[in-house]
């Protein structure tokens, strides 16, 4: 049975409605909707009523037309849904299963979560974060991941950062929902799902990568251009899109292309130098022999031209000098080495290269200090020779004292380290040329306090990266807290606002706390620095760290204090003590420390009020009160 | 202490305030903790803002429903402090063994007589209310005098024309909307908001204008019934002096509120009901300004759907309870059903919950409709009763679940099949049809496919908006 002529009249009447009744005598569809119906009518009952419902509504006074024109449409409408189709033609293709992950997570779990990543306002990250940290398999739902994955997007940068992070380890099963909906001609959001899935893929996201390609724009095009560097097989399209692309897209190419190797890739390399020498900066990422020959080459060139010219440098070269010798960073082909070897012998002259405004640049000390950036990056090989060798060159200089530290730790034992920079850091103050000495100290210290050591696995590590050729000899220790200078010169700031000595970060750093001798040096250490006064909160802290107190030192050192200590650190510190000491020890420290005059004038009045109450809820084993509780007393 | 996450957020009041427990049981603001030899009641000080530390304390003699006690001022129930208490449970914390408190003690037994009370009160028959027959004649006679004035609005609104609410208009009309509900008609009253509200979407965004439009005129031909049949429901009921709640569908559709007590009196209760949650979903409703938190549940014995209905109104979000997903099996000793065709509303007092078994489980896809064209017949049925939703719960037994071209398709064991897509009216944010695609693993035979089927006017077919898979081994939740 043809129905058209039912929905014909439906959707007249529906018209009808809208423009208002009184208009439907002159509707002339309506009456041919009207006739269209009739030999429906004349065969089924239901029809020939609407027919009959429709000439009453017709015929009827204006006053009556609203009620019956919705008695018709009723009508209409319950034989048009008694008249619905189910089902479709054609051949079902089965759905791929196992693509996604389901918990069973409540609407009181996801909701705030799925709130959080879909709508805009403050307070949304701290939601997402606390999920992330609380329960990581949220993310992996299939609910919940495509409000990751548009998060991406978020209008907060800081959120869409956060979400990247978040499906980078949530693993492959993201990768269907980043790429559903994929827009590469779309902006930030998209350019962060290529990166996304090239971080998840790698060498498998190529087929995908080249299939977009074609229609990225902008953003995502160089994201994607960026990705394919990822896949070493992607060379000749990379040679492509570095000859067709402008702009940022042919900027990525060319950072994709020295992640590339192979006799192509280095004979365009040296074709693009030749044209562009600014292109160098890109080669930093390639630790190919070709590109740090090249580097090397380029870099050499540029330097003699430089220190023949015998001219200031303007502030662009000086930029442009900087990224060359970035892109030098973690290189070691022969000729990268001799051309260190010709730094070093130019060094004087490096040295007096001046700037715009003729002020001296410092450029020798930045290039050694870069040496050393570079050993620290490449490891244990070549550049270790280098800087050994370099530093027997001038044994009484500081210049390559750190490099030979390191090169030393990476490989040599721990006994021939010390025994060949140990004298550098003595224990008896010298008679003559302190200054010097000392500056070679603090040297021998800054390669040490590159060595730090992994508190999960106990190993020695250089820059947290590779591994010193041996357990740092133990005698050193004993050796730096007899130092006769317990500095390097530099200082850290600490999250307590005061600067403690770098000398103490590299000791802390350096220490096993499982050699108990060495450990009561360092405590003791500790404890007189407190006794000095200074950052007494953070080096509170450390000792609680290596299971020591403060106590006896702290109170004597804030009576030298007035005006400066906050209450609530205090409070903090208390706290602490409560959970590795005695409670009779934390009882006699708190009373230590009730020191009115120290305090900040604007906590004296409540330390004087509430020190008793602390006082007696240390002695009943209870928590130490918090700053809020002891504030709300009134 | 067997706690769950899930249990602690079905306590709250809101997911806020479990967060805020959780945070206060993070920083460790809770300290001596004890609890009582037999499990039942663990009590500890919380940390506030005051110098005192509040007293917490949740009884569990009732594991479905604990006691939770507290001695800050909060208005929220249970406050923050206890479901940070419950995150201590959950988070294995140490509890000391100690004796009651003698306070709490005496709290118990004042519980306990009042229970017995209640008990007691619920064996002896309910005592005949005696209602106010005059009070009421004028409520009925009121009623009528308003479904006078709602047909004179109707008659006025499609006179002028839908299009044409806008303006001073618009304003009048609201007006008129609200003396409906002076006059004890708050169902129409809500379906005039619903029109104006769907004209309004038109003028802002023309583009929706079809779907708005079709939605206005439902609700205005639902109306037209509504007054037409109210009128003679009304007039039946003052010519017999019959004050009393019926078991009749236009009570509510008229504006009238049901109570336990009067579903109870109507014997529209069943004993020892025992259902499994399908799905729960949560969506705004515009003009009752309030927050329709749904849930829908199978009849492990009957195989019939209930859905569960909370409102909560937006001026009073903080203090109404919400709902939220429930898992396993509720054991519910009254179930209290809604009069009416279709998926019928269901409420209890008490229930208590324990996991499905591997057998009831498995039993739950055997529960769906013999296929695609009986539940279409059904849907059919029910939808074209123009005071019926324009969709209904199933369960449908799955032969396969695919694609044809972009559109998702059941096909039934018989080979019948439907097409999947998400119903336009329910928004965005219950868009799920496309998580099919990602489900973890190959639908089981014998499963069955849960959802809301509809009619869908753009291609004048039958549709199924899918809100989960229920397997042989598990429900796997497209939504809630």
């Amino acid at each position: 049975m043809n129905l058209q002529p039912l929905y014909d009249v439906k959707e007249r009447l529906e018209y009808a409605a809208i423009a208002g009744v009184s208009l439907l005598g002159e509707d002339f569809r309506l009456q041919r909707g009207l006739e269209g119906l009739k030999p429906l009518a004349a065969a089924s009952p239901v029809f020939g009523k609407i027919d009959g419902g429709l000439s009453k509504l017709l015929t009827a006074p204006p006053e009556q037309r609203a009620g019956l024109l919705l008695d018709v449409l009723a009508l209409v409408d319950a034989v048009a849904y008694t008249q619905a189709k189910t089902g479709v033609e054609g051949e079902l293709k089965p759905l791929p299963a196992g693509g996604g992950t389901y918990h069973q997570i409540s609407y009181g779990q996801l909701c705030p979560l799925l709130t959080a990543l879909t709508t805009t306002g403050g307070g949304r990250m701290e939601i997402i974060q606390s999920a992330w940290e609380n329960h990581p398999e949220f993310f992996e739902d299939y609910r919940v991941l495509p409000g990751v994955a548009a998060g991406l997007g978020d209008s907060y940068g800081e959120i869409a950062e956060l979400n990247a992070r978040i499906l980078k380890q949530v693993g492959p099963s993201a990768v269907p929902v980043l790429k559903q909906g994929f827009d590469p001609a779309g902006k930030k959001e998209m350019a962060r799902r290529v990166e996304v899935i090239a971080a998840l893929e790698g060498e498998k996201a190529t087929p995908w990568l080249k299939e977009v390609l074609p229609n990225a724009k902008k953003d995502v095009r160089a994201t994607v251009v960026t990705a394919l560097g990822g896949d070493k097989s992607n060379a000749a399209l990379l040679l492509d899109l570095a000859e067709s692309e402008r702009g940022k897209s042919r900027e990525a190419a060319l950072a994709a292309l020295a992640l590339q190797d192979g006799n192509e890739v280095s004979t365009f390399w040296e074709k693009e130098l030749s044209q562009n020498s600014g292109s160098l900066r890109f080669l930093g990422a390639s630790q190919a022999d070709w590109a740090s020959d090249l580097v090397a080459r380029r870099l050499w060139d540029r330097m003699e031209e430089i220190l023949a010219r015998k001219e200031s440098l303007t502030n662009p070269e000086v930029i442009e000098l900087r990224q060359w010798f970035s892109a030098a960073l973690g290189k070691f082909s022969p000729s990268m080495l001799d051309f260190w070897r010709w730094v070093d012998a130019k060094l004087a002259d490096i040295d007096h290269l001046r700037g715009e405004k003729e002020q001296r640049l410092g450029f020798g000390r930045e290039v050694t200090a870069l040496l050393l950036e570079s050993l620290c990056l490449a490891g244990p090989g070549p550049l270790c020779g280098l800087c050994l060798e370099l530093w027997e060159r001038h044994p009484k200089e500081t210049r390559y004292l750190s490099h030979a530290v390191v090169a030393a730790l990476m490989t040599r034992s721990a006994a021939e380290v010390y025994d060949i920079f140990s004298p550098y850091v003595p224990t008896i103050k010298p008679l003559l040329g302190g200054e010097q000495k000392k500056a070679l100290h603090s040297a021998v210290l800054k390669g040490l306090g590159r060595l730090s050591r992994d508190e999960t696995t106990g190993a020695y590590q250089i820059n947290n990266a590779w591994p010193a050729a041996q357990p740092l000899d133990r005698r050193w220790v004993k050796r730096l807290t007899n130092a006769v200078w317990k500095t390097t010169g530099e200082k850290t700031r600490t999250g307590y606002g005061g600067d403690i000595e770098e000398y103490d970060k590299i000791l802390m750093g350096l220490l096993d706390p499982g050699d108990q001798e060495n450990r009561q040096l360092v405590i003791a250490h500790l404890r007189e620095q407190v006794a000095a006064g200074c950052c007494m909160y953070h080096y509170c802290r450390d000792i609680f760290r290596l299971g020591g107190d403060p106590v006896g030192v702290l109170g004597p050192a804030m009576q030298k204090h007035s005006n400066t200590i906050y209450l609530s650190h205090v409070l903090d510190l208390l706290a602490l003590a409560q959970e590795r000491l005695p409670t009779a020890q934390v009882v006699q420290m708190a009373k230590e420390l009730f020191v009115v005059k120290a305090y900040q004038p604007g906590n004296q009045g409540l330390v004087k009020k509430s020190y008793p109450y602390v006082i007696a809820a240390l002695e009943a084993g209870e928590p130490v009160p918090s700053f809020e509780r002891l504030r709300n007393m009134g | 202490m067997d706690l769950t996450e899930q249990f602690i957020l079905l306590q709250a009041p809101n997911p806020a305030a479990a967060e805020n427990g959780r945070k206060l049981s993070k920083k460790g603001s809770f300290s001596a903790h004890h609890r009582t030899e037999d499990d039942t009641l663990y009590w500890a000080e919380c940390a506030g803002s005051g110098k005192n530390p509040y007293r917490v304390s949740i009884d569990f003699t009732n594991r479905d429903a604990p006691t939770c006690r507290c001695s800050c001022p909060s208005r929220q129930f249970p406050c923050k402090h206890a479901l940070g208490l419950m995150f201590e449970i959950l988070g294995s914390k140490p509890f000391e063994t100690a004796d009651i408190p003698r306070d709490i003690a005496d709290k118990r037994v004042k519980q306990a007589a009042r229970a017995a009370k209640k008990e007691g009160a619920a064996d002896e028959p309910p005592k005949p209310k005696k209602p106010n027959a005059t009070a009421r004649k004028k409520k009925l006679a009121r009623q009528l005098e308003g479904l006078d004035m709602a047909e004179k609005m109707v008659d006025e609104l499609l006179t002028s024309g839908l299009g044409t609410l806008a303006g001073s208009s618009a304003q009048t009309f609201d007006k008129l909307a609200r003396e409906l509900g002076s006059c004890y008609l708050t169902g129409p009253q809500t379906a005039f908001t619903r029109v104006a509200l769907a004209v309004r979407t038109v003028q802002k965004d023309p583009s929706r204008a079809d779907g708005a439009y079709t939605e206005a005129l439902r609700i205005l031909v639902a109306l037209r019934s509504t007054i037409k049949k109210g009128r003679t429901f009304l007039e039946g009921k003052l010519k017999a002096g019959n004050f009393s709640a019926e078991d009749s569908a236009l009570f509510e559709a008229l504006g009238g509120v049901w109570t336990l007590e009067e579903l109870g009196a109507i014997g529209s209760v069943r004993e020892n009901a025992k259902l499994a949650q399908l799905s729960f979903d949560v969506s705004l409703d515009e003009a009752r300004k309030e927050y329709v938190e749904r849930g829908w549940w199978l009849d492990v014995d009957s195989g019939e759907i209930w859905q569960t209905l909370n409102l909560r109104p937006l001026k009073a979000l903080k203090y109404v309870k919400g709902e939220d997903s429930r898992f396993g099996l509720l054991e519910i000793p009254a179930l209290y059903i809604y009069p009416g065709e279709g998926d019928r509303r269901v409420r209890w007092e008490s229930a208590s919950t324990r996991p499905l078994t591997a057998q009831e489980q498995a039993a739950l896809p055997r529960l769906a409709q013999p296929g695609v064209a009986g539940a279409a017949k059904l849907v059919k049925g029910t939808i074209k009763n123009t005071l019926a939703p324009k969709f209904l719960a199933v369960l449908l037994p799955v032969g396969s679940i695919g694609r044809i071209g972009e559109d998702y398709v059941l096909e039934d064991p018989a080979g019948a099949r439907i097409v999947l897509r998400d119903r336009a009216e329910d928004g965005a944010d219950h868009a799920c049809t496309q998580r099919l695609g990602m489900l973890p693993r190959e639908i089981p035979a014998g499963s069955a496919l849960f959802g809301l089927m509809f009619y869908d006017g753009r291609d004048r077919a039958l549709c199924l908006h899918p809100y989960s898979v229920v397997t042989p081994d598990e429900i796997l939740r497209l939504q809630y």
